[in-house]
């Protein structure tokens, strides 16, 4: 075991669980090596017609069947948001080891990241208010219209009652659950905590984001996701979970469970843009980054790959492989670079789907390929074409947000990984 | 974990009962009652009319031209101009330049711009995708109002928005104290913004939980809460920070605990079992014990199930002391501004602490038999206040409980 660091085994994090459902599969071990093949969760939209907008495709979660993880009687009340979380919480639960039971259940929670919610649901209930009336609106619908209701459904259904928060900070919505699930367990309130986020397409979301130019092709051009590509023209609208299983290397130990790796560290910042906007320089991206490595510990030289924030997006891409060319420039040996939105899309809290992918990689010590990059805006270090197998010792899991806000996080490899 | 002291020293809000905190102290201490008949839309064909509307106070009166108002929602004004107060009240306005990178936001969202999108909506079910104009959504989530604040400010700290329903503010605020204290920020505008809207009145009227008339907080004639509509911001720093640069100081944050029922999505668990867990966790992470409060502002909705769950686990939480400590509902003045909540309640603590006074329960006409508590039903209390604890209690089952102590040391606010 790693201890190169002085900090308490009881204040240092590790990921011990892993519960997916994303575009490329359901849980780890269908997610994963799909991931690493290259194989892409982006195709023409199957949910719904998307008639109004210029764009067509989407990374759709299917296959997905939520009896499996959910008993009848809670998932009649859950929309489709809450059931993909709760899924994926016990899918992270059962792979940490953990039973929820009378004894552990007030020191397990969650701490989920939602950008936008069940926007299916509130669409429903605003049509019905404003085409039928205020007495036709359907009460049974008005709690999942609430943020907060995937981490209650969650925990309705499994039964834990501890730290129970919900973070929406757009695109990094998940990543500052992360950020804050982190903390709580150092501060000794919560042994184990869920975390990660969930977003859903619907068809009123598809078209909204499309009304705001950000999918691909603003242009008019080739519909399609190319993180850090020269020929990129926006990103491709995703879905899905991801949630972690976080507790302390003491506990970890303890019960002898299974470590991916250690969440040595989180830095949070923001940078003035306009409220809408992605950033438009690189400033916020070298500020997230500074912060999140003196927070590890750990310095510049010390990182060996990036899971970077790209989605195809002009602004954003451009901002962020200008931070890590300008951050890096001293670096002999630069870090490798890799996102994998051109396979899972932008889903806005994909940070739990990213940060799944990420724990996985450090543990298999092999990072998957940016699908969709073929001719890079930048000479960065990307993972082109195919996976790359390298021993990770410190990865950093990059977080960006349109309004300027920034969730960063370094995931270290930790020993042998069992406890 | 190494206890910093962590001070609250400013505050600002814009509430049914108060444009700022000084007419909000003067109300609280009076028992104005801020619910009335709503004219902000059209209630008629609602079951319900009243609500903790703002109607005095015009936001826009407190944000100078230099910020752009156009495409912030109400919700974003609201937060703004709170915000705005609280950073004159902590003599932090203009923003010192030096203080921005250390600076971070953490806000409380409720509806966000669902006000401005209903209107949105009503076009895009009548005209259709292609004549609804979508700008109107670029400040629809909740998220946006702590975009707007770090923006306008160039605040470059963490930024964080909650959203628990009833329990976001508090929540952020515990958020705000840890950010601080692990030294990710050395000063946090912390707080929660709630406006009404018509989808959020609608919603509420269709879960039967809005009283017709003002709610009666443990009144054993109470049928519900009213709604309201707030924003609430308060200026968090450490304490060596505080004095150095010689700010007034309204208190301290003790602790605060965060639970979950577990048990229902919209009732609170009978046994109260979150709720008795929640106020546990705080006092522990306070380091307090029972002896140590003085005064409880309740979540206190008047809806049936709440106030006596919410009595019960007090009873349960202090034992036989449950009935000397005074426990006020101080949504019976400022309604229920839902996400808002916690914050605003903070405020009341705050003022309740370096004023001196508690602020009483209105509307309690007859106590229900299961509400057997003292809840300060004759007006307020003159008294000092040493700590004080604030309970927030959501649908989905998230509890947050937050303590705040008196500060007494140079820089006090008294009075």
């Amino acid at each position: 075991m790693d201890e190169k660091r002085d900090v308490p085994m009881k204040e240092r994090i590790v990921v011990t669980g892993l519960g997916l459902v994303t575009p490329l599969g359901v849980g780890k071990d269908e997610f994963f090596p799909r991931l690493l093949s290259g194989d892409g969760g982006i195709s023409g939209l199957e949910a719904f017609n998307a008639d109004n907008v210029a764009s067509h495709l989407g990374a759709e979660v299917r296959n997905f069947r939520p009896r499996d993880f959910i008993s009848t009687k809670n998932l009649r009340r859950m929309d489709k948001t809450s059931s993909l979380a709760t899924a994926a919480a016990r899918m992270a639960l059962e792979d940490a080891g953990i039973v929820v039971g009378r004894e552990n259940r007030d020191r397990v929670g969650i701490l989920l990241g939602t950008a936008f919610g069940a926007t299916d649901v509130t669409v429903q209930v605003a049509g019905t208010l404003l085409s039928q009336g205020p007495l036709s609106v359907n009460p049974i619908l008005v709690p999942n219209t609430v943020m907060n209701a995937p981490a209650a459904h969650a925990s309705i259904e499994m039964g834990f009652r501890g730290v129970n928060t919900t973070v929406t900070q757009y695109a990094v919505s998940a990543e500052t659950a992360i950020a804050y699930a982190l903390s709580e367990i150092k501060r000794g309130v919560a042994d184990v905590l869920l975390t990660g986020g969930v977003d859903i397409l619907s068809k009123f979301y598809y078209e909204a984001l499309s009304r705001f130019r950000g999918l691909s092709p603003d242009d008019g051009g080739r519909e399609g996701a190319r993180p850090f590509d020269q020929e990129r023209n926006g990103y491709v609208a995703g879905e899905g979970c991801g949630i972690l299983c976080l507790e302390s290397l003491a506990s970890a130990r303890e019960r002898g469970a299974n470590i991916y790796c250690e969440i040595s560290g989180a830095g949070l910042c923001s940078s003035a843009e306009t409220p809408t906007g992605w950033p438009e320089d690189s400033q916020g991206v070298r500020q997230a980054l500074r912060r999140v490595l003196q927070q590890a510990g750990i310095s510049i030289t010390d990182v060996t790959a990036i899971m970077a924030a790209a989605n195809g997006g002009r602004l954003l891409d451009l901002a962020e492989a200008r931070a890590y060319e300008e951050a890096f420039a001293s670096c002999e040996q630069k870090p490798f670079v890799t996102s994998i939105k051109g396979a899972i899309g932008e889903s806005f809290s994909g940070g739990g789907i990213r940060a799944c992918s990420l724990a996985l990689s450090v543990q298999n010590k092999c990072l998957p390929p940016t699908v969709g990059l073929s001719d890079p805006l930048m000479p960065l270090n990307f993972v082109m074409e195919k996976k790359k197998e390298v021993v990770i010792k410190n990865a950093v899991l990059a977080g960006v947000s349109f309004g300027g806000t920034y969730a960063y996080l370094v995931f270290s490899a930790c020993g042998d990984m069992r406890g | 974990m190494q206890k910093k002291r962590i001070v609250i020293t400013g505050m600002g809000t814009v509430n049914a009962i108060g444009g700022n905190v000084s007419q909000f102290a003067v109300s609280l201490q009076s028992g104005v009652c801020g619910i009335t008949d709503i004219d902000l839309f059209d209630t008629a064909a609602y079951r319900t009319h009243k609500g903790g509307q703002i109607k005095y106070f015009d936001p826009l009166q407190s944000i100078p031209d230099t910020f752009s108002t156009k495409r912030m929602s109400r919700a974003d004004q609201l937060a703004f101009a709170a915000t705005l107060e609280a950073l004159r009240d902590a003599r932090l306005y203009p923003f010192p330049e030096p203080f921005r990178e250390n600076t971070g936001v953490a806000i409380g969202g409720g509806a966000g711009g669902l006000f401005e999108a209903e209107d949105f909506y009503s076009d895009l079910l009548k005209k259709g995708a292609n004549r609804a104009k979508f700008s109107r959504l670029s400040s629809v989530y909740c998220a946006s109002s702590a975009d707007r604040i770090a923006s306008n400010l160039a605040l470059a700290g963490p930024k964080a928005t909650f959203m628990t329903a009833c329990s976001s503010g508090a929540t952020a605020l515990g958020f705000a104290r840890d950010i601080i204290a692990f030294g990710q920020a050395s000063l946090m505008v912390a707080g929660g913004v709630e406006p009404m809207s018509r989808i959020t009145y609608s919603a509420f009227n269709a879960l039967k939980s809005v009283d017709e008339d003002v709610c009666r907080p443990f009144d054993r004639n109470r049928a519900g809460l009213s709604l309201g509509e707030a924003a609430a911001i308060l200026v968090m720093e450490p304490l060596e920070s505080a004095l150095d640069r010689g700010a007034k100081i309204y208190g301290e944050i003790l602790g605060y605990g965060v639970t979950c029922d577990s048990f229902h999505m919209t009732a609170p668990d009978e046994k109260a079992s979150g709720a008795v867990r929640c106020m546990q966790a705080a006092l522990k992470d306070s380091g307090l014990t029972i002896a140590d409060i003085d005064y409880i502002n309740a979540h206190g909705t008047a809806t049936l199930a709440n106030d006596i769950t919410e009595t019960r686990a007090i009873k349960e939480v202090f034992g036989s002391r449950a009935y000397s400590i005074p426990v006020s509902s101080t949504k019976s003045m400022h309604a229920h501004p839902l996400d808002a909540a916690g914050a605003l309640e903070a405020i009341v603590c705050l003022l309740a602490l370096s004023q001196g006074f508690i602020p009483p329960t209105i509307h309690l006409k007859e106590r229900d038999p299961d509400c057997d508590l003292d809840y300060v039903t004759e007006g307020a209390r003159q008294r000092e206040l040493r700590t004080v604890l604030s309970n927030s209690f959501a649908f989905g089952g998230n509890n947050t409980t937050v303590i705040f102590g008196k500060y007494e040391g140079r820089g006090a606010v008294h009075g």
